[in-house]
This record gives structure tokens, sequence and C-alpha cells, in this order.
């Protein structure tokens, strides 16, 4: 650093021109916006400082024009650098996008920018943007770069932000798919008084015929007239409830209907001496 | 004779470990003017590494890219030719048709004479945009080499650049500076995907044209980070084209040299390694990605007996397990590929649009690959889906995989039974009381005496 400074010192001295010459800056900064149809004068307008950045962001609302004017000066002459830009730059993101001051051979530089000439991206940022003024050339002066002012970049909250969607290979939204919901039962205790009420109906059922006078008076006659095919009549008849009962829980239909074959042939044999016997008690007179 | 065999397997092992993950024939583009023996010590680098490098004038007659139809070679690099354009046998169709059959490129350019509009238009097929007038050179009067271009600037001292963002896995950094002498700048489409910048300018620096004074601010179509350095293109079948800015940069001196920055101290370049990072991504020595072993069966506590293993066809809602075996190529080997922070490998179960889209965890590492895996519940939707990985990201070849099944009905025996459904119990009940209702009838209408004689009695 201080070889290199004082090598440039030398060098700078054989050359026979001032030291200070070397370091790049300027003057009579100003930064102006004007508002769209306001005056040469109207709107906010501010002295830069070539050391200091100002203190309050510079707001640059929808059709408002930023102007910067300076004079370059290399030391403490005015002088046209290669490199004049207004450089805007947001910390966050790391955009940046420069804008050249038009130099006059005097030094004397202006730029003007409104939201039109800014990147899309820039009007969504929510912070303000670091405003650098960029000045260097070739040879070796040294190049000037300093924050002068930040620029909060005001948008209208009625007019949407424009975007830009561009496709670019990353992770994308996980999707967990959403499961139609499962039956609900209605709560057992509702279920439970229904069934209770299912099962009331077969003792009021007895209830009632007990009360017509229902009876099973003919039962030992019937046992002792045919006591086999009365027997087997009504046994097939369980048999078939209980085969339907495991026809329900467990067993197929192939199980079920050899079964169900050899029940109903035990059903019609013992059924038709059954009730023969109970059309014997009719022609008898007995029911 | 064992020791003989496995000797020779040692031998093709040897040759074998130092390669390319896809290829060894290298080809190299250069005029017969350029100082070929500039490069030496890029040209043993790329020997070293297990490369058969073939230099060829891009006028000479026996240049062809395809030989029979099929690539001729593996790899092109294109050094800038100072004649106008790159003669017949290469123009923008052949690089083009060469990327398509999985070739890598790297175009290298120059700042320092004007680009030919042929290599202009093969950029313009890949949606890089060099300045209008092709002859600009990038300056930066903040970060220049003070000791070789201290009245130009126009040796740009970089830093090996970061990761492009932030899940995005870095394979340029490291340590000290690269010099890139004359830049010739590009620029990117902002459209496609599949490209991406390696290198981008600094934010103070700007690109003009050397043959003309103070540039007029109306010239001025990019800045900043804006241009690229470095800039690559990764094709949908991962082959790799990459454009660098500098041809300078490769060359001998600048692998050798010592720089010293405005305000810095003199260091000697990072240029070789830089070289060897940007010749390795390119030539797939790097960032390539392979899969191993794709297994899915149903989600179970023990081992999965072999027949169970990648069934056909699933149930909706069963419960699912998939895993996928992933490497990733590093300079002469496969090692367990890791996912940068902040990515995450995607698993999609899709039937024309995904229905589940998973983050695969890694679940166990082998020497060479690691195992990522999920779990889920299969979609209440029957249909044919397919589990997807679809992986795509910068710099990063590209992982496509779809495996179709059939994901069909609950079957009739395996809905709940109506007894488990506490709101059937209702009819459950009905039923069993008319089926006793019935057999006291029978007994009833079988045995009973009838009452109507007591009554005819009493009456």
């Amino acid at each position: 650093m201080h070889l290199w400074q004082a090598t440039s010192i030398c060098l700078l001295a054989a050359a026979a021109a001032p030291a200070a010459a070397a370091d790049w800056g300027f003057a009579d900064a100003t930064v102006a916006v004007q508002p769209k149809g306001a005056g040469v004068n109207g709107g906010f307008k501010e002295q830069l400082s070539k050391s200091t950045p100002l203190s309050k962001p510079v707001s640059l609302a929808g059709a408002d024009t930023l102007r910067v004017t300076l004079t370059t000066q290399e030391g403490s002459s005015a002088k046209r650098p290669h490199q004049a830009f207004l450089l805007l730059k947001d910390t966050q993101s790391g955009l940046d996008v420069s804008y050249p001051f038009t130099v006059k051979e005097n030094g004397k530089s202006r730029v003007e920018l409104t939201q039109k000439d800014l990147p899309i991206q820039f009007l969504s940022l929510a912070e303000p943007v670091d405003a650098r003024v960029v000045l260097g050339s070739f040879g070796s002066s040294t190049p000037y770069d300093n924050s002068v002012f930040s620029l909060s970049i005001e948008r209208n909250p009625d007019v949407p932000v424009p975007t830009v969607e561009v496709a670019r290979y990353g992770k994308q939204p996980q999707i967990h798919h959403i499961f139609k919901g499962s039956p609900t039962s209605p709560p057992v205790a509702i279920t439970l008084a229904f069934v209770g009420l299912v099962l009331a109906a077969l003792p009021l059922l007895g209830g009632f015929w007990l009360l017509l006078g229902a009876n099973v008076k003919h039962l030992p006659a019937a046992l002792q007239s045919a006591p086999l095919p009365h027997a087997f009549f009504l046994g097939s008849l369980v048999a078939f409830e209980g085969l339907f009962f495991l026809y329900y829980t467990s067993w197929n239909l192939f199980q079920t209907l050899p079964a169900a074959a050899a029940i109903g042939a035990v059903a019609f044999v013992s059924g038709s001496r059954a009730l023969g016997e109970v059309q014997g008690r009719r022609l008898a007179g007995l029911r | 004779m064992r020791w003989c065999l496995a000797f020779l397997l040692v031998c093709f092992l040897a040759t074998v470990s130092a390669l390319s993950s896809s290829g060894s024939r290298l080809l190299v583009v250069l005029d017969e003017s350029t100082e070929k023996s500039s490069f030496s010590t890029l040209w043993s680098d790329l020997e070293g590494r297990g490369y058969d490098l073939t230099f060829e004038s891009p006028k000479s007659d026996k240049l062809s890219l395809f030989a029979h139809g099929e690539r001729a070679y593996d790899h092109l690099l294109i050094l800038p030719p100072k004649s106008k354009g790159l003669g017949p046998a290469l123009t923008p169709k052949h690089i083009i048709d060469f990327l398509d059959k999985d070739g890598n490129v790297i175009l290298a350019l120059t700042g320092k004479s004007a680009t030919s509009s042929s290599i202009s238009s093969l950029l313009l097929e890949v949606d890089v945009h060099l300045s209008n007038d092709r002859s600009a050179v990038v300056v930066d009067h903040f970060n220049y080499d003070t000791l070789s271009a201290s009245e130009k600037h126009n040796v740009l001292l970089l830093k090996r650049p970061d990761a492009l963002r932030s899940d995005v896995k870095a394979f340029f950094d490291g340590e000290g500076v690269v010099a890139f002498p004359n830049v010739a700048p590009q620029t990117l489409g902002s459209d496609s995907p599949l490209l991406m910048p390696i290198l981008k300018a600094p934010a103070t620096a700007y690109a003009y044209n050397p043959k003309e004074e103070t540039p007029a601010p109306e010239d001025i179509e990019a800045t900043g980070s804006q241009l690229n350095i470095i800039s690559a293109l990764q094709s949908r079948n991962s082959a790799r084209f990459t454009v660098l800015g500098s041809v300078e940069s490769l060359e001998n001196q600048w692998f050798t040299a010592s720089v010293k920055a405005p305000n810095g101290k003199k260091v000697s370049t990072a240029n070789r390694e830089f070289a060897k990072q940007l010749t390795g991504w390119t030539f797939k020595e790097t960032g390539v990605l392979k899969v191993g072993k794709i297994e899915h069966h149903l989600a179970t506590d023990g081992e999965v007996a072999a027949e169970d293993l990648n069934p056909k066809i699933y149930r909706i809602k069963n419960e699912t397990f998939f895993s996928i075996e992933v490497s990733e190529y590093v300079y002469d080997k496969w090692v367990p590929f890791e996912l940068p922070t902040g990515d995450e490998l995607q698993l999609e179960f899709t039937m024309l649009s995904p229905f589940h889209r998973l983050a695969l965890q890694p679940t166990s590492r082998t020497e060479t690959s690691t195992v990522y895996s999920t779990q889920f519940v299969t979609p209440d939707q029957h249909g044919i889906f397919s589990f997807r990985v679809n992986y795509k990201r910068p710099f990063l070849t590209n992982i496509e995989e779809k495996h179709e099944v059939t994901v069909r009905h609950f079957a009739h025996d395996e809905y709940p039974r109506s007894w488990a459904i506490s709101g059937g119990w209702v009819w459950i009940a009905g039923l069993w009381s008319v089926i006793g209702g019935f057999l006291a009838f029978v007994v009833v209408w079988l045995y009973s005496a009838p009452i109507a004689d007591n009554a005819k009695k009493t009456q």
C-alpha cells in the first residue's frame, strides 16, 4: 500500500502533476427529484457530499424524474473520467444497475432517470437501494466509489407491481395429497338407543301374541304323534339361520350352498311330515 | 494366471479412475498461428487427468466432429481463431449437433480482437449474447492487476465464485484470485433455466470498445453483474457448453503470474486450479449424478422379501416406501451425493399432475452413494400413477426417473365389515329381530291351540 502510493507519487511527480490529482472525486453535486408537471426548480433538491451520504432516503415516486448533476474532478481540477456511473445497488439481493452520466469535457455531468428506466426487479424492493457514484479512469488515478444517497422507490399501492416470472431450476413447493374425509357414524349412544328400540319390537310382538292367546299347548301332542319330523323340521329352520350367520361372518358361497342344499333336503322331507301332522290336527278339528 | 489378471484389472482401474465420466477424447481447435506452446501447462494438466488430446486447425480438411454419424470426440475445446469464423467443419449447426449427441464444449473468447460472426451466431443459438460490435472488453478500475495492466485496467482480478444461489452446489469456489485478461463479456437471455452464469463481473465493471474513445452513455449496454465473464449452458441431455470470456486466463503465463490488486498485496494467481475446476466441470468430471438402485414397496417394519419389492400394483391408501440411491462423480470416483443446504431431492407421485411431492431424506450411505427415501400414503384415487424423481439443478446433471405403477380400488373383501361400523348396528339388530320373530311365528303357528273354542264355550 505504502509502496504503491510512494511509487505512484514518484510517477506523478515525474510527470510534473500535482499529487492530489490522483484521486477522482466530484464537486457541486446535487440530487433533485422533479415531479411531473412541476417547474425546473419544483420538487426536492439537495446538495450531495463527496464523503458522507445523505441521511434521509430520496424518494422517487411514479412519474418523478431523478436528476443527479455533478462536476467530476481529478484532484481539484475538473476533468472527464472514462467511467462516470450512478450505480444503484440493492445490498440484500445483490442486484446492481448502472446509469452512465452524460459528461462534458469540462467535467459537468448529469444523469436523469425515472421509474421506467429501472429494471422490474427494483420496483418490488421494500428497502431503499444504495445509490453510489462511481468515477474511474485509466492509469494510476484512484477511482471513486462511494454511497451518496439512498433511493427509495415509491409505488402507488393501487397499481400492482410488475413481476417477472422466469423459470429457474430449484426445489418446488411440496404437495401433500388431501384425502377425502373417511365415512363417519353417528354417536354410539344414538345408535344404541335405536338398537334398543328395534330389539324392543320383538318382546312387544311376543307380548301382543300372548295377549291374543298365543300358546304352545299342542306341542306335547305333536311331539307324541310325530316326534322326529317336528324336531328335524324346527331344527333345520334354526340351522338355516345358523348357516346364514356363518355366511355373514366367515363362509363363502361355495361353502354355504352345499350346506344349504343338505339342510333344505332335511327341511323338505321333515317339513312335509310335520305339516301333515298339523293337517291331521286340523282335520281332527283341534285347530 | 490369477496374479496376471489381478494386475491387468489394477491397470485397467488405474486408467479408468483418472478419467471424465463421459469419455476421454478431447479435440482442441486452435489456429496454427496460435502459440500452442503458450498453453502447454493446460495441455499437460489435461493429459495428466487422462484426456487424449487431438489438436486441429479450424481450416484443416480432416477436421470433423462426427465419424459415421457418431461423435468422433467426447469433448471440444475451441480457442478463438484469428481468422474469420471457424470454418465449414465447425458451423453453429455442427456444434449444436455435437451438444445434442452428449458432447461437451468449451468455447474460449478473447477481447483482444473482434469475435467472428459465426461464433456470435453460435452463441445466439444458446441465448448468450455478445456486445453489439462484438469487440468489447471488460474493464474495472477497482479490480485490476496493477502490475500488468496499470494503464489499461483490462486484467481483471476476481475471487473464485461462490455458489450461484444458496441452494446450489459451488463447483468453482476456493481461495485465491484469478486473473482474466482481455475479457469478452457475455450477457445471458433471462428466459432459459438451462443457462447459468459461472462468473459475473463485479458491480463496478463495464465493457467498452477499446478502439473508440470514451463510450457515450447510450453505447453502454450492460454493466456490472449483468456482464458475464464465464457463462454455461447445460442442455436437457446434460451436455455442457461453457463460454469463457478470456482465453488468455488459460495461458501458462497466467497460471504462474504474480498479480497485485489496487491497495492489495502481491499474490500469485489461482488460474491453474480454476482452469481445472472449469474444464473438469465442463468435461463432466464434477457435478455428474448417477442413480443406483430404486426401490419401492409397502411400508413394513422388518425386511422386505424379494418378491414384495417394486410391485406393479398398489391399493389406494397404502402406506408406501420409496428409496433412491444417488452418487456423484468427483474427478475420478463416485462418492455419496450430498444435497446442498436449502435444497431438496423430491419425489412426485403423479397421474398427469403430482398428487404428492415430498422431500426425500438421506437415510443411509454406502461407500459410493447416498440412499434417499420417504414414506407416504398412496392417494385415494385409483389409476396409473408413477413414482417420479425429477431433479434438475444448475451445474448438476439431470435426474429424471419415472416408474409406473397401478393403484387399484379396495377389493370387495377389504372394506371394514358391517359390524365394525357402529352406524350399521341398527340394521343388523333389525335383521336378527326379524329372524327371531320368524322362528317364534313358526313355533306359534305349528303348536298354538285355538282359543276360539274357549270363547264359544263362554258365549
